[in-house]
């Protein structure tokens, strides 16, 4: 045996090979055409039969070493200058990036969403109407008669001979005549009073809601209504009270008013001794029920009408009931929420 | 409707405080509006009295006071000309907050001399404008005395916010019949005499109505009073109508303010030297006119009722009295009206002169028909007291008085109905507080006589109402909604889904949602839409007084204020109504948007770029596909709006439904409102995407994991400049779907460089093969295909 074919001193020499041409050197020292190996081959036929035998066993399990070697150690140095190629390579990524836009939802149609979502999983549907009505579905129909002071609480944009309807209570008048119960419905829309301060804007949005059947009563109204804003709140024990009231189509009538304090200019809501009156709602009243073709001696429900500003205003700590309708893009970018901000069921 | 607690102790005999008082009208229904309590207000100020006055040492105008108080005494500066030694005045101590001038007073040095209080105007203490001197009392005043009774104020003015329907609460007397049914105390007994008249009155009041008419007129009675003396009233009554915001005007006056609001019954006087003959109610003639006592004239029509002598008028009927007859001073003989009117009638003629008044305000909400009966006796009890003199016998022309309603009431409704069980001795001992008559019981039914006090009053449920307010409206308890909603339910259907979704959609493209009127300037919306105006009869302001035929004026008319605050590039949208006619269809639902300024804006990276329509063409690409329309099958039409550049916008259609509009907003708009800047914009309409909304089932077709390879092609053609892309796109798919999967536009060039009116179009065609692999020769054949097909159809000629 040579003494030039050591297994540990090959080794060693490709340890020690740190370039592709060191590589390219020892192959060519070892298994080019003049290579130690090579040579070794050509002796073995000077051998004896048992001696060629073992020996080129020897050989090629070295051959193969070497050859493992050469694979291993290349790809060692190839990462390695790749590596060093990278480094070279680095850039600024805190540089800005390309353009991107965030749209925003405005809080009135987030406060929509969400109270669809609450009534929707009591079983509500939604339901929809024109926002230039006649003024049978807006007044008659609900015990609102021309003479009646009660049109006087409500200044009324006229158009022709309709009305730019001033509540969405006229969607249940027309879902009344066109369905039996029972009815589950709540109305979102655009209502329009000739009023402009302030604190009040000509055209504002009211979710309407109405429930028909043969049983409900104002025990119902109640347990419903603070369902509802004990989870649009989030505050489980909000303190609320009914206050008997007048509206000509609910009968008996009630305003619901829930307690706040104030300190210095934040409103803590749930809790004090001053009431901040949030919606209007009552039994329906028979004349109602009637004048939709619905006999009142079998059915019974109720209806409440509350505005979304004010509940957009107290959720989200707007205190400009105009600027909501400012289109100032300062204003939408922080009291606009994500576009898919969604925390609801009904999926929108 | 204001009263003070005083006068409500006229009525009701109770121990009950203020605060329980507010707190029991609001939770029957008579909400607070507000109390006022002066008492309270003035509590830290006493009477005081000028000790001595010497000159301020270094001050020509002001004067060192001392003054003694029920605490001591104490030295002031005073600039006042009138303080002098001995007088009594009102002394406002240090640390006390000044009512008048909302300023706290803190002890302080003027001029070199320490002062300690104040003592104050009539402006100071908040009650006028006099602030020529410091208040300076005359009569019987002592020492540390408080402040508030001098002038009244010891009687707190409680001011309810009345619900149109308790006309019966728009008197004191009401109240406190609600108060004592809620266990606040006991309703007094009203003591109204019946007073004996000496003689015959030589006037009278009559009705003249045809048959048919006779409702609008009732009743009227009254009588004459003869050798009165009208002198101002007494301080008492004064002091009530001041505190309650009348001003007395004189005795006689004041008795009828008094009574309309003590009692509820609005009354009249007549200087019955000044007018001839009788007094008659009836209906007033064309064209005739009336001067009433705020010395204005009217122009009555034939539907109002009127008060007329021999010769002229002398009153609106229900509204207001007349001028020339009214009371004065010097009247000495006095003819009375207690009239009942028809509420409908009062509030037609009350909303055409646009009159208001105490009484219109009670006859349209419907007086006690009893009342023309007492309310003569309580009127002349008053007057005698006040004004002395003689009185006539009643006068009066009247129906016959309507009987009392009468009501059959099922005493289960409370729980039925208001969801909770009132034992039924409460529900009739409340009824009976609140002047309702139960006439018969069995276990279940009540007949009630209704008071003629509330003709509000019309079914059970009323009744249940009353019963409820009195009881607690807080004492139901509350039972959650047991959700009997079934599967198929949908919150939402097909269209209003559409509605809903798209918001999140165009938002999520990076716009901003934001709500705006839907309302306008009628000059504008004449520029988007000459064919139908929808004018508001009586607009809020003339800049808002046409239903919106389009968004878009709303929403640019944001731009410039954006632009203001750096926002030079935006995108907003809005999703709500259009208006083309007052029909409910002519109401459609739209969600427009407008990008303007930049697409992007400067960066490293790149330069800014104008937005342009493909910008806007990708936000409606990818929110109608998102809305499961097939933006493939649109087809593209000419968008006739005058809204859009008509060169450089389209209407995109399914069939016939119109699906979207977009492009460059014509620049004579942006011109109109004066908008410097570049803006691109769409409208979707969503009510046509309805049938693309409707529920599909959750399977999907099978997957084609097609195995062959797919290859690509380019070809530029030369065409003439009116072919539009999409044309081409869609004919070179239609020769093989299955084969010919996508062709894709990689540049489009127009310029010097082509022949004239020519412009040139490369196309990227991907084939997909559907059983083997294609050979060369087959894509050599399907390449002449195309060719030919765009030679052919298009004049399209191979840039070779």
């Amino acid at each position: 045996m040579s003494l030039n074919l050591d297994k540990n001193k090959i080794i060693e020499e490709f340890n020690n090979a740190l370039a592709l041409q060191d590589l390219e050197n020892l192959r060519l020292k070892y298994l080019g055409k003049k290579g130690l190996i090579s040579i070794e081959m050509k002796s073995l036929a000077s051998l004896s039969i048992e001696q060629r035998k073992t020996k080129g066993q020897e050989l090629n399990i070295i051959k193969s070493l070497i050859e493992t070697e050469i694979e291993k150690k290349k790809n060692d140095i190839e990462r390695v200058q790749i590596n060093e190629k990278l480094q070279r390579e680095k850039i600024d990524t805190t540089l800005p990036p390309r353009n991107f836009e965030s749209g925003k939802i405005h809080p009135i149609s987030q406060t929509l969403y969400k109270i669809i979502d609450l009534f929707g999983s009591m079983g509500f549907e939604v339901k929809s109407g024109p926002d230039i009505e006649t003024d049978f579905n807006n007044f008659t129909a609900l015990n609102i008669p021309d003479h009646h002071p009660a049109r006087e609480m409500q200044d009324t944009f006229y158009i022709d001979d309709q009305v730019l309807r001033t509540h969405t209570s006229p969607v249940q008048v027309r879902t009344m005549l066109e369905t039996k119960p029972p009815i589950r419905i709540i109305v979102p829309g655009r209502t329009y009073r000739s009023d402009s301060d302030s604190t009040h804007t000509p055209m504002f949005h009211q979710v309407e809601g109405l429930l028909i059947d043969d049983s409900s009563t104002m025990a119902h109204l109640k347990g419903c209504l603070i369902d509802f804003l004990k989870d649009f709140f989030e505050i489980n024990d909000l303190k609320y009270r009914f206050r008997p009231s007048y509206f000509p189509f609910t009968e008996p009538s009630a305003e619901m008013d829930i307690a706040f304090t104030k300190k210095g200019n934040t409103l803590k809501f749930g809790e004090g001794d001053d009431w901040l009156e949030i919606l209007g709602c009552g039994m329906v009243n028979p004349v109602v029920l009637e004048n939709c073709k619905i006999d009142s001696s079998k059915f019974q429900g109720f209806a409440f009408g509350m505005g979304i500003e004010r509940l957009s205003m107290l959720k989200y700590g707007i205190t400009d009931i105009r600027s909501f309708f400012e289109s100032d893009i300062r204003w939408i970018k922080h009291y606009g929420f994500n576009p898919l901000d969604i925390s609801s069921t009904s999926g929108i | 409707m204001k009263f003070t607690l005083g006068w409500l102790k006229d009525h009701l005999d109770t121990s009950a405080d203020l605060l329980t008082i507010s707190n029991t009208l609001t939770n029957i229904g008579l909400e607070i509006e507000k109390v006022e309590n002066k008492a309270e207000d003035f509590k830290d100020f006493t009477i005081a009295k000028v000790v001595s006055v010497e000159k301020h040492p270094n001050a020509d105008r002001l004067k060192v006071c001392n003054v003694k108080t029920s605490k001591g005494n104490f030295q002031v500066v005073c600039g006042a000309p009138n303080a002098k030694s001995g007088m009594m005045g009102i002394f406002a101590p240090t640390n006390t907050q000044i009512p008048g001038t909302n300023i706290f007073l803190k002890k302080s040095e003027i001029r070199g001399v320490e002062s300690c209080g104040m003592l104050l105007s009539e402006r100071e203490l908040g009650i006028s404008d006099e602030h020529d001197g410091i208040i300076e009392l005359e009569g019987n005043y002592k020492v540390g005395d408080p402040v508030a009774p001098i002038y009244g104020f010891d009687d707190p003015v409680i001011e309810i916010n009345l619900t149109p329907n308790r006309s019966d609460c728009l008197s004191v007397r009401g109240i406190a019949r609600d108060l004592a049914a809620a266990g606040l105390g006991k309703l007094k007994d009203l003591k109204i005499k019946k007073i004996k008249g000496s003689f015959k009155s030589d006037v009278k009041w009559l009705r003249k109505f045809n048959i048919k008419e006779d409702h609008l007129c009732p009743g009227v009675s009254g009588r004459l009073f003869t050798n009165v003396k009208n002198t101002q009233s007494p301080e008492w009554l004064k002091r009530r109508l001041e505190l309650i915001g009348l001003r007395s005007i004189s005795a006689l006056v004041d008795i009828t303010n008094y009574v309309t609001f003590d009692l509820g019954r609005p009354l009249h006087v007549y200087d019955a030297d000044k007018f001839n003959g009788n007094l008659v109610m009836r209906k007033a003639q064309k064209n005739e006119k009336c001067k009433t006592l705020d010395e204005k004239e009217y122009l009555l029509s034939e539907d109002m009722i009127v008060i007329s002598d021999d010769d002229s008028l002398h009153g609106i009927g229900g509204v207001m009295g007349g001028l020339n007859s009214g009371c004065s001073l010097e009247t000495k003989n006095v003819f009375l009206e207690v009239a009942l009117f028809d509420p409908i009638s009062i509030t037609k003629t009350g909303r055409k002169l646009n009159l208001q008044s105490d009484a219109r305000y009670r006859f349209e909400r419907g007086v006690d028909f009893t009342s023309i009966e007492w309310g003569v006796d309580a009127a002349t009890q008053m007057i005698i007291d006040l004004c002395g003199g003689e009185v006539s016998e009643i006068v009066f022309d009247k129906i016959q008085n309507p009987k009392l309603k009468k009501l059959d009431y099922d005493i289960n409704l409370t729980k039925t109905y208001g969801g909770i069980d009132v034992e039924i001795k409460k529900q009739i001992k409340i009824l009976e507080n609140l002047g309702f008559k139960i006439n018969s019981k069995n276990n279940l039914k009540l007949e009630i006589v209704i008071p003629s006090f509330r003709p509000d009053i019309i079914g059970p449920a009323d009744i249940v109402e009353e019963i409820l307010r009195i009881y607690g409206f807080d004492k139901i308890q509350p039972i959650s909604l047991t959700n009997k909603k079934d599967k198929n339910l949908e919150i939402l259907n097909s269209n209003l889904q559409a509605y809903y979704k798209s918001k999140r959609l165009i938002a999520n493209r990076g716009y901003l949602e934001t709500v705006t009127w839907s309302f306008m300037d009628s000059e504008i919306a004449t520029f988007i839409n000459n064919n139908t105006l929808i004018k508001i009869k009586n607009p809020i302001s003339s800049d808002l007084d046409t239903m919106r035929p389009s968004m878009f004026p709303n929403l640019l008319s944001s731009i410039n204020h954006n632009i203001s605050k750096l926002y030079t590039k935006g995108k907003l949208f809005e999703v709500g109504p259009n208006f083309f006619g007052i029909k409910e269809n002519d109401q459609i639902m739209v969600a427009t948007g407008i990008h303007y300024g930049y697409s992007s804006s400067i960066s490293w990276f790149n330069k800014s770029r104008a937005v342009d329509i493909y910008d806007i063409k990708s936000d409606i690409f990818y929110i109608l596909g998102q809305l499961n329309i097939p933006v493939e099958s649109l087809q593209y039409e000419e968008c006739k709006n005058s809204a859009y550049h008509p060169g450089k916008s389209s209407q995109l259609r399914i069939g016939k439904h119109v699906i979207a509009n977009f492009g460059e907003i014509s620049p004579l708009l942006l011109k109109k409102l004066d908008i410097k800047i570049n803006v691109c914009g769409f409208e979707i309409f969503l009510d046509t995407l309805e049938q693309f909304q409707i529920k599909k089932t959750s399977t999907k077709k099978g997957y084609n994991n097609n195995p062959f390879q797919n290859v690509e092609r380019d070809f530029a053609f030369l065409f003439p400049l009116e072919i539009r892309a999409i044309d081409v796109i869609n004919k070179i798919k239609k020769i093989d779907k299955e084969i010919i999967k996508n062709v894709i536009i990689f540049d489009v060039y127009e310029g010097d460089k082509l022949p004239k009116n020519k412009k040139s179009i490369a196309l990227k065609i991907i084939l997909q093969p559907q059983e083997k692999t294609f050979t060369d020769k087959e894509i050599e054949s399907i390449s002449n295909n195309i060719i030919d097909l765009v030679s052919k159809s298009f004049d399209g000629e191979l840039r070779k």
